[in-house]
This record gives C-alpha cells, structure tokens and sequence, in this order.
C-alpha cells in the first residue's frame, strides 16, 4: 500500500481534528447550559456520565482538555517539520490513551455509554493512526523529500 | 584543474553522505523517542486500571466513615425536628428535594450551603426541610427512609449529611445495612435498633415515595432542587437555579 503524502495527511489531520474541536465543544457546552448541573431522573447515558464524578478533573470538564488537544492537533497540521510531527504524535498518543482510560470508565464503572463521548474516543483513535502514520512515514525528512515520497 | 573539480566532487558527496546519515539518525532517535512513549503510555493506562479495579473506593465503605467531626461541628447547636434543620420558629421555610446518592446534593451539602446554615439558619432566619427525591437508583429509597428513622431521633441531617461526605460511587450497590448503620452511628443516631425498625417500616418508605411524588408535582426532574416559602413568598414558590450561597441568602431575604 502506497504511503499517502505528507499533505494529504496533514490535511486529514486537520480535517479530523476540527470535527474533533466540535464534538469537545458540544460536550462542554451542553454539560455547562441551562444553569447548575442535576442528576436527572431516568437520565440517559449522556447525563449519566456528565454527572459522574469522573466528568470534570479539578472542576473542568474533561471535554475542555479534548479541545486543548484537537487544537493542538490542528496546529501540528500547520508544519512540515520533525517537531510537528512528534508534537503531533505525542498529543494525539496522549489522547487516545486517555480516550481508553475513559471508555473503561464508562463501561466499567459508570455502567452508561454517552454517543458523544464515544465519538470523540473515535476521533482520537484516528488521529493517533493517522499521527503515527505521519511520524513512521516522514520523520528525518524535509518537506520538499516528504513530498517527493508521496 | 580537473584534480580541483574532483576533489570538490568528492567532497560534496562526503557532504551529501553525511547529511544522509545525520537524517536517518535524527529519524532513527525520533522513532526511537516515539515507541518509548508508547510503552509508557500502555504501562501507565495498565496501572491505572489495575489499581482503579483493585482498591476500595474512598467513599461507600462501610468500615471507614469519615468526616464525622466536621458534620458534628457544622450542625452543632442547631435544632433539628424530623429533617428540619433550624428552629421552628424561623419564618422561612427553604425546601431541598435531594437523593442521598446524588453527587451533585454531595456538592451542595459540602460548598454551598454550610455557609447558609451557618449565617441564615444559626441565626433563625431560615431553616432548611431535607425531603426525599430518589431519582438515582433504587438503593436512594432505603438511603431516604433511614435519613427519616435517624430524624425521629433528632440526628436527621446529621445522617444526611454525613451520608453525602461518604457516597460511593453511584450504582454500586454501596448502600448496603451495614453502610447505613455505620452512617447511622457516626450521626450519633442513640437506638440503633430502633432505628433498623423504623427505617424498614411500610409508614417510612411511603414518606419517602410521597415526597418523591411531590417533587414530580413541582416539575422537578432533577436534583438538588429548592422550593422556598416565607412571609414574602405567595405560598411555596421555586426560586429557580440556586448556585451559589449569595443567591441562597438572596432568595431568603426575599422570602422573609
């Protein structure tokens, strides 16, 4: 299988990255709108996991760190260069680890599945594929080379 | 001449092979870099959810209730009837429908109103009525009907909330006897029979039911939720979303 070029990764990167930026910014919003935060009755998975105690690390919302790491994704996109690489990998590593560390969470200890949370565990996944890609495929290479490779 | 250019060839391809090999290092270290820190990260995702599987919960345990001294300084002093907190005589009456498992009435109990109770209720202002919505699970409901129990002993909001400073994880079977009757013993809840008794009669899971019912009649669907009713209120009345303990000290002040 040919090696895609480094710019059609880094624009799927992209891409994937800002649906990444909205699913985050959904999650947060809807866990923060319509005033102080309930514990619903016969709440669905969504409000389940939102109001677990698992939900928010030191008062944030886990889904802000989610943005944090979509936009730094995004801007690793930007640049053809070893430190963007790495940069990218590291984060999108980084994320999918905590992605399986809070889908176990879901699964095993909140016992309730949020679509949303799901979604953005799938994102994270792809970017790590795709960031792994990238660093295996063009790491030691200028971009005039990564773009010959293609 | 000729000799110049070869040298000058030979050079540019020892520069060229140098290059090459300085590439192929800075790619070897990165890669290198790259599966170390994926190593690190699978050890660390294992340990963490080898040790999260593994230990106690710090809530919902039975044999370590905690936090009793401050629960017992909180409400020191302060009158109690029932799951009234507050002398009978204050004017304003501030409904909580709360779910003993809720971890967000946990937070309402721990930051927002001990400095209510302690300006408004202390003083007489106010008193605050603990009733029952027992939305969580159906462990709440057993959870609510020894809160009653422990309030015909006068230890009601002692229980409540040393309850909330100890909550397990939700829906995880937490609430079990032996749990309750250590929450009812840290309470100071004096005839623990008794209260095993009375907590499991039909007259105080019906307590528990109707308020749950109440709740459904206000249109609450969640909780912590507050009614309030006072001098100034037109009967019982929903302040809305309260957040914070000056929007709770605003609503009473209204309500007187």
């Amino acid at each position: 299988m040919k090696m895609p070029s480094e710019w059609t990764l880094r624009r799927i990167i992209a891409f994937v990255a800002v649906l990444g930026i909205g699913v985050a910014t959904y999650i947060t919003i809807a866990d923060s709108g319509g005033g102080a935060p309930t514990c619903l009755a016969g709440g669905s998975g969504c409000e389940t996991v939102a109001n677990s105690s698992y939900s928010h690390i030191a008062g944030v919302n886990i889904a802000v760190f989610g943005i944090v790491g979509y936009v730094l994704l995004l801007a690793s996109s930007f640049f053809a260069n070893d430190a963007a690489r790495f940069g990218g990998f590291a984060v999108a590593l980084g994320g999918f680890g905590f992605s399986v560390y809070l889908t176990y969470l879901e699964i095993f200890k909140i016992e309730a599945i949020c679509q949303w949370c799901v979604a953005s565990a799938v994102l994270m996944t792809i970017q790590f594929l795709l960031n792994a890609t990238r660093l295996i495929g063009y790491a030691g290479t200028d971009e005039v080379a990564s773009a010959e490779r293609a | 001449m000729s000799g110049q250019k070869e040298r000058e060839k030979r050079r540019d391809q020892r520069l060229a092979e140098e290059a090459e090999v300085s590439t192929s290092d800075r790619r070897t270290r990165l890669l290198q870099m790259a599966a170390g820190a994926v190593f690190l990260v699978v050890v660390v995702i294992v340990v963490v959810i080898v040790v999260n599987s593994s230990s106690s919960d710090s809530g919902g345990d039975a044999e370590n209730v905690s936090e009793v001294a401050t629960v017992d300084k909180l409400l020191d002093g302060i009158p109690q009837e029932g799951l009234v907190l507050g002398k009978a005589s204050a004017p304003v009456e501030l409904i909580e429908f709360g779910d003993l498992q809720c971890p967000v009435c946990k937070e309402y109990s721990e930051e927002i109103l001990p400095d209510v109770i302690e300006s408004q209720v202390k003083s007489g202002e106010a008193k605050i009525d603990f009733r029952n919505f027992t939305i969580i699970s159906s462990e709440s409901i057993p959870a609510g009907a020894a809160a009653i129990a422990a309030g015909r002993q006068g230890r009601g909001w002692n229980y409540i909330e040393l309850f909330y400073r100890n909550q397990g994880e939700e829906r995880s079977g937490y609430v079990t006897d032996a749990f309750m009757t250590s929450i009812a013993k840290g309470a100071g809840v004096k005839d623990i029979a008794k209260w095993n008794k009375e907590r499991k009669q039909k007259k105080t899971t019906e307590e528990v039911e109707a308020t749950f019912e109440e709740a459904k009649k206000f249109g609450f669907d969640g909780t912590p939720s507050f009614a309030i009713q006072g001098p100034g209120t037109n009967g019982v009345e929903l302040p809305g979303t309260l957040q914070s303990p000056g929007e709770f000290e605003e609503a009473i002040e209204e309500a007187s």
